[in-house]
């Protein structure tokens, strides 16, 4: 293990925190409010110990996907840890344990909320919870080798522990300018959503945390019911862009490079947008009769396109809406929406692969001796992804039903319960019954938040990241490798 | 470290990723290039995305839909380096009618490399590279100076850098740089010395040791009044022993027999007996198992005058040179094709070590080099040197700058450390330089530096 090498990464990620936390600051400045001094104090503090932690860049380089991960993991617990500490000891939050759920469900792009007043807080802190969301939806780490050079083909292991997706494919030849492109087309998303929502008759400030929580597919809003008191035209950007943040990035790409034929022959996107469409059109049939044709199209597509990709915006209490419908938007969870987007879930792509070997298990069947490649995007798939993928299901329901078994100590309906872990476990949000649309995840234990927290970032950083912390031979090659750099710098000063 | 990094690379697709192509991977990822490697096995593409930053395509590099893919249209440069010779020929040309890049091929068979000026002219190949025939020639350098640990050629034979061990009690052990200067009595330039592992670029006080691996630049005529002032014996070698019949085999028996050197190969297949037969008639050629330790002896090991094992498999041809080593004094090469243990190998004293691979990617890097420098200052040649910590990089100056017409004294301040000029060629006539010397336009210049990865001649300065 390369603990110079983890260190620095994870110092250098708290650097960048430590400057994003500016952003709130500056908030407080403008509408005068004392939560801008804590903000600063944390920032001035995460730069301060980022900048201890990368003082000296390490001589080793080496780097492979174990270290990719577990510096992933630890970046991602540090950054929710600091980002909750300015609302705790703002008294925003008055309880630790809710400000580090706060922290965890925005940098997941989960959007889980345990405020039951969120007009009542801080601007400074609202601005807090959409950047959260903006830069969980993307990757820090993403966003880290977009700016360092770190030598070597090492960091293909860094990106493939943060991107969503069984597979990672780059755009161009080297990683930091696959990198540099995401966060370009993600930059310019971003403005253009920005832009329409403006055009609407939105506030500056408000439309600024809208499409921050949009494009991180989150769902922090600055009102207490979401986007139900917007007007149609708001709830119709609102709908569309959070369709294009689902979106597999590559087809962006596409896009600006002209390759028509290449974007819009991607399977994944042309799978997805079919489930949205269904989606719609099944919800809708549920609920028109409750809000005629104009309204029920309206909510049917604000709804199925918030929850499939896991953006957890409202413009109704879908929870009232009748079971089919409610069973709809659950079932739309676990699919979440296209690998390589900021988008949860399972991932079209996942499923698509799955369904394609449930499919060649029946013709194994018919006839035994058969013999069939699966393929997906036009392209053989290896036995190798099939497994992983295969794995990834087994794994991910191992962890579903465990969380579930844990949080059901509270008391609450199996509906909850489920429909909690599944909210979390794909960053989703809101859920059915006491966590739907209309209230929170506040009256959770304490213990039961930590293993939502956990689920969350589990299934933000897709499962195995975080579970090799609990490897125990990461844990002792990290202690071992730490006594032989100490007994080399011994050797070195006799 | 970010203003090297982040200047604009080559876009340079490679197909093929075995053993050259992986070596072109490293060494041009490690220059900063934007690499595309495209291979058919997807085992071999993963293995190198794993470990370098660079894009991996699965397919045949020949196709036009996979080259497209690829991003051929854009891209600077072809590499195709593939098991087949009529593959890569092929890749080259389709990529050279669907883009506009450069490209470069691996054609190694007999067959065609006598044809290399025609296919060269006829398909627009900016470079046809042959490792086998390198590997060869390069064997025959050294079979020419068997006291030399290696021997690079520059300025097109003209001049010539030999490696040397300093044994116990020779006389440059104790000397200085500047002493042994005197003592010679033609110009000689050490370039580059080797100490427990360590390299140094030496100045005129550096005291040379028993012990020490030196580099020295001279004119080829003056190198073995160099060898004979030193007491380094320079007996020629008369005859030679090959155990494998490959390609490389085949090249060096020619050269070698063109030289008058008597060959004698020892090959397992009978077939490919009676082809090299053929191929070469005054060579002897044995139909046997090189590996057999009778058969060696039989055919006179221990009164060879050298020895080379070109074998496909390093393990035997490491083995085989320690054995002769063991029995007699003969000279003996080792190839080394694939091994990375190049500590362990160094250690062995396998006496004069040929990587096959290195010798290819040295000349690609050398031509990437020097397109990827907008302005004409090319580079004529490169050589790495003990394992990639020098460099010695022949540059053609052909126009001015602020190197040229400048004595080296005045420039002396400037220059860059740990870097000389080994020596100037002047139409042909090598010049050893000294402070009063200047670059100008015409020449071509040879730098050895530890600065690895310079492209211009102006490069040398701070």
């Amino acid at each position: 293990m390369n603990n110079a090498m983890i260190g620095f990464i994870v110092g250098s990620v708290l650097k960048i925190e430590g400057i994003l936390l500016l952003g709130p600051c500056a908030a407080a400045l403008w509408y005068r409010e004392n939560a801008g001094w804590y903000y600063l104090c944390v920032a001035v503090f995460c730069m301060l110990v980022g900048w201890l932690m990368t003082r000296r860049a390490p001589e080793d380089h080496v780097f492979y996907l174990k270290e990719g991960c577990v510096s992933t993991a630890l970046s991602w617990l540090v950054l929710s840890f600091f980002g909750g500490l300015p609302m705790y000891i703002s008294h925003q939050i008055p309880s630790f344990i809710d400000a580090m759920f706060e922290a965890a469900s925005g940098f997941t792009t989960t959007g889980a909320t345990i405020l039951s007043d969120v007009e009542g807080i801080a601007h400074a802190t609202q601005l807090w919870r959409s950047m959260t969301h903006w830069i969980g939806g993307m990757g820090i780490l993403v966003f880290l080798l977009a700016i360092i050079p770190l030598s070597g083909g090492s960091n293909m292991n860094i990106m493939r522990a943060e991107s969503p997706g069984p597979s990672v494919g780059k755009l161009v030849p080297k990683v930091r300018h696959t990198a540099r492109i995401l966060y370009l087309i993600y930059i310019g998303l971003t403005a253009l959503e920005l832009i329409f929502l403006l055009c609407g008759g939105m506030s500056l400030f408000e439309a600024v945390n809208h499409s921050m929580a949009t494009a991180g597919t989150g769902g922090f809003g600055v009102r207490n019911d979401s986007f139900a008191s917007y007007s149609p035209y708001l709830q119709w950007v609102a709908t569309v862009f959070m369709i294009l943040f689902g979106i597999n990035f590559n087809m962006y790409y596409f896009l600006v490079f002209r390759q028509f034929r290449k974007a819009f022959g991607m399977e994944e996107v042309r799978n997805y947008l079919l489930v949205v469409l269904a989606g719609i059109v099944f919800v809708f049939c549920c609920i028109y009769p409750q809000y005629g044709v104009a309204d029920g199209a309206r909510h049917a597509a604000f709804q199925v396109s918030s929850i499939i990709s896991t953006t957890g915006f409202s413009t109704a209490n879908f929870d009232a809406w009748p079971q089919a419908a409610r069973a709809m938007l659950v079932l739309l969870m676990f699919i979440g929406a296209c690998a390589g987007s900021t988008a949860g879930g399972l991932k079209v792509s996942r499923v698509g692969i799955a369904i394609k070997t449930m499919k060649k298990e029946l013709t194994a069947y018919l006839h035994p001796k058969s013999i069939k490649k699966i393929q997906y995007e036009g392209k053989p798939v290896e036995h190798e992804v099939v497994r992983s993928i295969n794995v990834y299901f087994i794994t991910f329901l191992i962890l579903f039903a465990g969380s579930v078994l844990l949080i059901s100590f509270n008391g609450y309906g199996m509906e909850t319960n489920l429909s909690a872990v599944a909210a979390t476990i794909n960053n989703v949000g809101p859920g059915l019954d006491k966590v739907g649309p209309t209230t929170n995840f506040g009256h959770f234990s304490v213990f039961s938040k930590c293993v939502l927290i956990f689920d969350m970032i589990a299934g933000r950083l897709e499962l195995f990241p975080l579970l090799m912390l609990f490897h125990p031979t990461i844990w002792k090659e990290a202690a071992s490798s730490s006594r032989l750099g100490r007994r080399l710098k011994k050797k070195n000063l006799q | 470290m970010s203003s090297k990094k982040d200047k604009q690379g080559l876009k340079i697709i490679i197909v093929g990723a075995g053993n050259v192509g992986s070596t072109l991977v490293e060494q041009l990822a490690h220059e900063g290039h934007d690499i595309t490697i495209i291979d058919i096995v997807a085992r071999k593409i993963q293995a190198i995305t794993d470990n370098y930053d660079v894009m991996g395509i699965i397919g045949n590099g020949a196709s036009y839909s996979v080259l497209m893919e690829a991003g051929i249209e854009q891209a600077d440069l072809m590499i195709a380096v593939t098991e087949a010779d009529e593959l890569n020929l092929l890749c080259c040309t389709v990529a050279k009618r669907v883009g506009r890049c450069a490209a470069i091929a691996r054609v190694r068979m007999p067959d065609y490399s006598k044809e290399v000026q025609y296919l060269q002219e006829q398909l627009g190949l900016a470079l046809v590279i042959n490792p086998e025939m390198e590997t060869a020639k390069e064997a025959a350098r050294i079979l020419a100076m068997p006291t030399a640990l290696e021997v690079m050629s520059f300025a097109h034979g003209q001049a010539e850098m030999i490696k040397l061990a300093i044994p116990e009690g020779n006389g440059l052990a104790g000397m200085t740089i500047a002493e042994m200067a005197k003592k010679l009595p033609v110009s000689a330039l050490v370039c580059a010395v080797e100490r427990k592992g360590e390299v140094f670029i030496p100045s005129g006080s550096f005291c040379l040791e028993s012990g020490d691996t030196l580099s020295f630049a001279a004119p080829r005529r003056n190198i073995r009044v160099f060898m004979d002032t030193f007491g380094f014996k320079s007996r020629r070698v008369r005859d030679t022993l090959i155990v494998g019949g490959s390609k490389a085999s085949y090249y060096l028996a020619q050269e070698l027999l063109h030289a008058g050197i008597a060959v004698k190969i020892i090959e397992q297949n009978r077939n490919r007996c009676e082809e090299l037969s053929v191929l070469l008639p005054k060579a002897v050629i044995i139909n046997g198992d090189g590996t057999d330790e009778a058969l060696l002896k039989e055919e006179g090991i221990e009164r060879a005058d050298s020895f080379v094992p070109l074998t496909g498999i390093d393990e035997v041809n490491i083995i085989l040179t320690l054995y002769a080593k063991k029995i007699s004094d003969a000279k003996v090469i080792t190839k080394i094709n694939r091994m990375n243990f190049k500590s362990v190998v160094n250690s062995l004293e396998l006496g004069s070590v040929i990587y096959p691979r290195y010798i290819t990617a040295e000349a690609i890097v050398a031509y990437v080099r020097a397109r990827s420098e907008s302005r004409n200052n090319s580079i004529e040649t490169l050589y790495h040197l003990f394992d990639h910590r020098v460099e010695a990089i022949e540059f053609v100056v052909d126009e001015s700058s602020e190197v040229t017409g400048r004595p080296l004294m005045e420039m002396r301040q400037q220059m860059k450390k740990e870097l000389l000029i080994a020596f100037i060629n002047r139409n042909g006539h090598i010049i050893i330089p000294g402070g009063s010397d200047t670059i100008e336009v015409g020449d071509t210049v040879m730098i050895v530096t530890k600065h690895t990865g310079l492209q211009k001649l102006t490069d040398i300065l701070n």
